[in-house]
């Protein structure tokens, strides 16, 4: 009996290495860092920064969702919907819900890419080489000059060149935030802010970014965004000087066939600039989910969105590689340039850039760089389609269609030249995405668009 | 031991030699139920001599005449019978009703009658052969307050246990599961959005009893993890005495509790063909024209003769089946108990493709070195193989067939293939074509423990738990399937989560004078928790018969991780009771926990209560009616610390663009993040009449929990969508009532009734940071927690067939614009309904007629609303092709129809919108089990060496009363099974199943 009463104190002796291990409640996270260390190398910082490109090229924004949206409501019976998804049938129906999970995608995305630039650009400080901090600098602003951009075209009624432009647009905010404290509820700026903060981001980029970057942003990416920006505006002389110094001095060269710009792994040669996709991205390609046969890893509308006869009155040339470049599924007609699920994706091609020059040209009745003709012809002439002898605006337009269909430009620029989607206005309140439900849910300063 | 062994033998040397007549006495001692009992003690009254019975219930003791042999066993009465001229003395022993019940409660047992808490208890009688694979099914309808829903049909499908209510908005809802003193991990691994239960692995069978701790009084000793209730699941042990094995097999099927009403194919036509007219004319022929859409669908078959009509839902749900074999051997001496079981079910789901298997062995052996020194383990080990379909969001997943069309043939011609060519949908028969989603999960359990009597009065007990959760999920899907652009997909999925947890602790137990007890626990324990993950990922396979990772062209995916957390914590408690009548109680935990900002790590967690036995008072003592009258009271603090490891921290996760790292800010953070706090306020009233025959408990409880670890939704434009922060609180009261009557209890016939009611009255009442709306819920200051939000539906507007809502909006005056419009932009969302019912109550009746048994559960929830998400797909009046409930066959036609279900108009909304038109009350009454047994009589089965033979029928969902016209009243939607505030919603999820079994009972 003796024998187990020590027993008791060592077992109780057991506890003492507990009573004294509060270091044992110490536990580090094993697969994230700190915000202080994530920002405390430029090497880390760049790292940030490298997310953001992925971050905008999730399959809800840039990987698809954007270009949707404007093809859909710019829908004006030339695609016709296949899919089972509700939301691109209400964007197809132009009765878009405020609840619809893709339009808060493209705002929580594009406000996540203007934080985490506005996080890179907080943190530029830990640069010691000026060319390195330079060039970050210009990604960062490139970035979320470009998310802006799109907020506004998207959440805001048209810009008007040479009024006032007081009506409201998006939010900005260039606050970085990494903790709670700094959270904002803002209110939404004008368009004319919005436009006004993203040509300070993109002309900054433009003055800071070098040549080539590899395939992240470059001087001319920012550049030929510009173009776009002024283009958008009405602003043709900028539009102009912009895409001409793109097509002079990018070195980015027309692709020798229509199909060489479009399915490309590597960057193709008038690429300004694409987003990167492979087999290992974490977010899908929307574009050839939506618009690839099943057979090329789209959906089982196979393909959700076919194109419609109707489509093929904008080719004058039976010819015309344009024409042509598409394929028949089980259910419909798919377009050939979202064929290759994990190629990557053209954002700012340089044919785009002849496009701009010449309409601009024209309508400013210059030559500037070239003759409007001129760069018409050399996308005809790229596309195995017959010259023209002279053009106007109307053809110019009719050109831009053809290489740029399925792109993402259809409802922006029927916004732009005030062209009616079917029977409805261009400046319709139908063809505005809401402000998001659960934003408006959230932030009591917000005011929801006229029509939700 | 020794010394006093020298002592008695001294004695009875000189006892000998006193008393000559002495002589051998023998006998047999057995329980009522005529087995042998083994350690039953048998003393010389007024002396040490004594001795004990041995396996066959035999004794041997030398005694004089006049002596009395006192014979004693625990659970039974004492009898002492003189001895006289006889030499052979059979005992048949008698069972003591008035022995003082037990229950389990946190570090340590109490005896019911003194209990100032509110335990409900659950015994293995009631939830044993229940032919259901979760421990917590078989629990539903048997205690007040708990509402327990399996999320739908799928046999692996997680499980809500809330206890009094929902506590909490963000953080984790589930109670705290402990299982022989360990707590349990209980993480869903699934690498879906379906959850699995992760106590899937444990086998019902072993259980022996569960003790509910629901008030803070009882669940305060667990502290931080109180606040959602504790669950304390006991194993069975050994008795001593003859060894028990016992068989128990039993096969069974099952099928769907219901099935909807879908249109065949003459009414798709109908329907449709009008829908098209309706948006494009009936000159557009486009469906019903040659080689038209009709056409497509019915790939070569010709839908206009009726060749073709597809019962998608019958391809779903199918007949399943259920298998369960248990076998248990139990004995033990007066030193060793032991139980050793083993088990098998086999479920084949009523969802097409889904089935589980569950292997499980335990092994639980206890015993004494010496009469102050025990030792024991508990062990079990488990492997549970399920095969899994597609989340309710999946296309693969077999319900969400019922949207296709009646005319496309499930199979191409040669009937083996699945017709994946003209579905509208993919054709989930594809998955079980060609692919496989199997989860594997190895459950390991182990508790050791030593216990020491140091003193008679104080001891002192150490416990070792571990837990081991290895989970491995593996999924392939082949060339033809949803993965054919990549040839293929496969991706395997290894959990591996272990717990362990060290506890120790001291109790004193002490009576003064006989009317003064007192009993102190005091201790510590620490509880380490690890995970690991790996995951990997890849296409593109050389045959669709290589079906892992190994033969992928492309590995596109993995990832591993590893996490942790820990709590630390003490714990002490003091019971004091007076003269059998007053009992108070107080307890302590503090708690420290890895998971909270390191400026709030501990919390302190208090609790007292009071008891008065009113029925020992002198002025009612002798009533012979009332036998227990006992008010109890209790308040305490619960905490809640069920949220992510590292929720405190501000954290930037790894990803990657063009195969490039990246740094990505995932989460804010907030030092100073700390526990949700729960007071809760208990008063109870104990009683029992007629000698405890009817008998029950009536409580009153209100649980305030304050700094709610709160989601906070957060504007987008900062770049988050949420952040953890601790505002607000809420509220759950309510009332609870049990009844337990014997209303029959004569020698052939028996029949006793428990009833149990409760109501609930969860309200939000502070909630700072304004309403939180997620999907189709709210969280709103003064409202039920994940209320309802939706735009009110006002019907059809008989001039033109639109579908009308009403506006809703606030006028000046404050009250609502009950106008109602088409235009569904114009309409304001209102509160509509709630997900959790307010009013539950269960039934049960358990009767034995001579040889025959038959039990029964009845279960209600009142008060809760189901929302349909997939009610504009099934039930849209045709806006889109998916196939419809008959019921939108009354669609409007003609100007003056007066109708519910708006004109049917192909692609083109009208009332399809999310509105009250999907939500629906689901008030049930179900008949949740029922079973009906025969024992076979003793003199008939003695023959073959069988101490006890039963056959019985149980059925499981026989009934169910419900107005609810979708599948199920408590199916809800799997892919957001986890999410906290989105309840209540569903979304072509299967109902669950109705089973049917006939099974074995064989103790040797």
């Amino acid at each position: 009996m003796k024998k187990y009463n020590y027993l008791p104190i060592i077992l109780s002796l057991l506890t003492l290495p507990f009573i004294a291990c509060d270091d044992n409640l110490n536990i580090e996270p094993e697969q994230n860092l700190s915000p202080e260390v994530a920002t405390e190398s430029p090497a880390n910082v760049k790292k940030i920064l490298n997310n953001i490109y992925a971050v905008a090229r999730d399959n809800g924004s840039y990987g698809g969702g954007i270009a949707l949206a404007s093809e859909l409501i710019g829908n004006n019976g030339s695609l016709s919907w296949n899919g089972t998804y509700v939301q691109p049938a209400e964007y197809n129906e132009k009765a878009i819900l405020s609840d619809n999970s893709f339009v808060e995608s493209i705002w929580v995305n594009a406000y996540d890419i203007s934080n985490e630039a506005n996080i890179v650009l907080s943190s530029l400080s830990v640069f010691t080489d000026e060319y390195e901090k330079d060039v970050t600098e210009g990604e960062a602003k490139f970035l979320r000059g470009m998310a802006y951009f799109d907020l506004a075209r998207l959440y805001s009624k048209t810009y008007v060149p040479g009024s006032q432009n007081s009506q409201l647009a998006v939010p900005i905010s260039l606050t970085a935030v990494l903790d709670a404290s700094i959270i904002e509820y803002p209110t939404r700026n004008t368009l004319e802010e919005v436009y006004a903060q993203v040509i300070t981001d993109l002309t900054d980029a433009y003055n800071l970014l070098p040549d080539s970057n590899d395939i992240y942003a470059t001087k001319y990416s920012a550049a030929a965004l510009l173009a776009r920006v002024y283009l958008e505006k009405g602003d043709y002389d900028n539009a102009r000087a912009m895409s001409n110094d793109v097509i002079n001095n990018s070195g980015a060269e027309l692709t020798a066939t229509f199909d060489g710009a479009f399915n490309n792994g590597e960057n193709s040669t008038e690429d300004l600039f694409a987003w990167q996709v492979t087999s290992q991205d974490a977010s899908l390609n929307d574009f050839s989910t939506f618009w690839a046969g099943s057979e090329f890893g789209g959906r089982n509308g196979n393909p959700d969105l076919g194109i419609t006869s109707q489509h093929f009155n904008i080719y004058d040339d039976p010819n015309d590689e344009r024409s042509l470049f598409f394929y028949v599924t089980s259910r419909g007609t798919a377009t050939a340039k979202w064929k290759n699920q994990f190629g990557n994706i053209p954002f700012l091609r340089l044919a785009e850039m002849y496009l701009i020059r010449a309409e601009s040209n024209f309508r400013r009745s210059t030559t500037i760089g070239d003759s409007p003709l001129d760069d018409i012809n050399a996308l005809r002439d790229r596309a195995n389609a017959s010259l023209y002898n002279s053009v106007n605006l109307a053809t110019i337009l009719m050109e831009r269609k053809r290489e740029l269909s399925f792109e993402g430009f259809s409802l922006f620029d029927a916004k732009r030249l005030g062209a009616n989607i079917g029977s409805i206005a261009s400046n319709a309140n139908r063809l505005i995405l809401p402000i998001p439900l659960r934003e408006m849910d959230v932030n009591p300063n917000l005011i929801q668009n006229d029509g939700y | 031991m020794k010394i006093k062994n020298y002592f008695f033998l001294g004695l009875f040397f000189v006892s000998s030699l006193l008393m000559a007549q002495e002589k051998k006495i023998s006998g047999t001692v057995k329980g009522e139920d005529g087995l042998p009992l083994l350690g039953v003690n048998i003393v010389i009254d007024n002396t040490s001599k004594g001795t004990q019975t041995d396996f066959d219930g035999k004794y041997e003791i030398t005694a004089s005449p006049q002596d009395v042999l006192v014979f004693s066993f625990v659970g039974y009465k004492v009898i002492k019978r003189t001895v006289g001229q006889e030499t052979v003395i059979n005992i048949e022993m008698v069972s003591d009703n008035t022995f003082e019940e037990v229950v389990v409660v946190g570090f340590g047992k109490q005896s019911k009658r003194k209990v100032t808490d509110n335990i409900a208890s659950v015994s293995s009688s009631d939830i044993n052969n229940i032919p259901i694979a979760s421990m917590q099914g078989a629990l539903t309808g048997k205690a007040a307050g708990v509402q327990i829903t399996q999320i739908n049909g799928k046999v692996e499908g997680g499980v809500k246990m809330r206890i009094r209510g929902v506590s909490s908005i963000s953080s984790s809802q589930e109670p705290l599961y402990v299982i022989d003193g360990m707590p349990l991990i209980n993480d869903d691994e699934s690498v879906s959005e379906a959850p699995i239960n992760p106590l899937i692995s444990l086998n019902p069978n072993d259980i022996e009893s569960i003790q509910i701790l629901k008030d803070a009084s009882s669940a305060a000793i667990y502290g931080a993890r109180g606040t959602n209730g504790v669950v304390l699941i006991t194993t069975k042990q050994g008795k001593s005495g003859k060894t028990k094995v016992s068989l128990n097999t039993s096969t069974g099927w099952s099928e769907a509790t219901n099935k909807m009403k879908w249109l065949n194919a003459e009414q798709y036509v109908e329907l449709f063909t009008e829908a098209s007219t309706n948006s494009y004319g009936a000159e557009d022929t486009w469906l019903t024209e040659e080689g038209g859409y009709f056409d497509w669908m019915s790939n070569g078959k010709d839908w206009r003769t009726g060749e073709v009509d597809t019962d998608w839902q019958d391809l779903a749900l199918v007949k399943g089946s259920v298998q369960e074999h248990n076998f248990s051997i139990s004995g033990g001496t007066d030193k060793t108990l032991f139980f050793i079981s083993g088990g098998y079910n086999d479920t084949q789901g009523i969802v097409r493709g889904n089935s589980l298997d569950r292997y499980s062995f335990r092994g639980n052996v206890d015993h004494k070195i010496s009469d102050n020194f025990r030792v024991g383990m508990n062990t079990s080990l488990s492997k549970t193989k399920i095969s899994r379909i597609g989340t309710d969001n999946s296309f693969s997943t077999p319900l969400q067939a019922i949207a296709q069309s009646p005319l496309t043939p499930a199979y191409l011609d040669d009937g083996i293939v699945p017709n994946n060519e003209t579905s509208i949908y993919y054709n989930f028969l594809m998955q079980e074509y060609n692919g496989n989603w199997e989860v594997n999960i190895f459950r390991v359990l182990l508790n050791t423990y030593l216990e020491y009597q140091i003193l008679p009065e104080l001891a002192f007990k150490t416990e070792v738990g571990y837990d081991n959760n290895n989970q491995t999920e593996e999924y392939f899907a082949g060339s033809l399937t949803e993965s054919a652009s990549t040839n293929g997909y496969a991706d395997a999925n290894a959990i591996q989560s272990d717990k362990y947890s060290i506890s120790n602790y001291f109790t004193y137990a002490q009576t003064y004078n006989e009317d003064y007890d007192i009993e102190l626990v005091g201790g510590m324990s620490f509880e380490e928790s690890s995970r690991k993950r790996q995951y990997v990922a890849g296409t593109g396979f050389p045959s669709d018969d290589l079906q892992t990772v190994a033969s992928a062209s492309e590995i596109t995916s993995g990832t591993s991780s590893r996490t942790k957390y820990n709590f630390l914590s003490y714990f002490g408690r003091a019971t004091f009771s007076i003269l059998d009548k007053y009992l108070i109680k107080g307890s302590l935990r503090y708690d420290g926990s890895s998971r909270f900002g390191a400026s709030n790590r501990y919390g302190v967690f208090p609790a007292a209560s009071v008891g008065w036995i009113i029925s020992e008072e002198d002025f009612i003592k002798d009533s012979e009616i009332l036998t227990l009258l006992k008010l109890r009271g209790s308040y305490g603090v619960t905490g809640n610390a069920g949220i992510g490891n590292f929720a405190s921290l501000g954290l930037f996760g790894g990803t990657a663009y063009n195969q490039k790292s990246g740094l990505s800010p995932v989460q804010l953070g907030n030092p100073d993040l700390k526990w949700e706090k729960t007071n809760q306020i208990d008063i109870g009233l104990d009683f029992g009449i007629l000698n405890n025959r009817i008998s029950g408990e009536i409580d009153y409880y209100s649980k305030k929990t304050n700094d709610l670890l709160l989601n906070e939704p957060i504007p987008g434009t900062s770049g988050y969508t949420s952040i953890t922060r601790n505002v607000g609180s809420l509220t759950n009261k309510g009332l609870e009532f049990v009844l337990n009557t014997d209303n029959v209890m004569s020698k052939n016939l028996t029949w006793k009734t428990s009833l149990n009611l409760s109501t609930l009255d969860n309200e939000v009442t502070d909630l700072p940071s304004g309403d939180i709306v997620a999907g189709r819920n709210i969280v709103r200051e003064g409202e039920t927690i994940s209320s309802f939000y939706l735009v009110e539906y006002a019907g059809v507007d008989p001039a033109n067939g639109d579908a009308l809502f009403y506006k809703n909006s606030v006028k000046t005056d404050g009250s609502l614009d009950r106008t109602t419009t088409n235009n569904y932009n114009e309409a304001e969302r209102i509160i509509s309904g709630s997900p959790y019912p307010t009013f539950m109550a269960g039934l049960t009746n358990t009767m034995s007629f001579y040889n025959f048994d038959f039990s029964f559960t009845l279960q209600g929830e009142w008060g809760a609303s189901l929302y349909n998400e997939g009610g504009k797909f099934q039930s849209g009046n045709a806006r889109y092709e998916d196939n419809q409930t008959t019921d939108q066959l009354d669609r409007w036609q003609n100007p003056g129809d007066i109708t519910m279900v708006p004109q049917a108009r192909m692609y083109s909304t009208n009332g399809q919108q999310a509105s009250t038109r999907y939500l629906e009350k689901s008030d049930f009454i179900r008949l949740r089990n029922l079973s009906f047994g025969y024992t076979f009589p003793r003199e008939v089965t003695e023959k073959f060496s069988v101490d006890r033979l039963r056959l019985y029928f149980t059925g499981i969902n026989l009934l169910t009363f419900t107005d609810y016209s979708g599948y199920d009243p408590e199916s809800s939607y799997d892919n957001n099974g986890n999410s906290n505030i989105e309840k209540g919603i569903t979304f072509y999820s299967s109902p669950p199943a109705k089973t049917f079994t006939i099974g074995l009972n064989i103790d040797l």
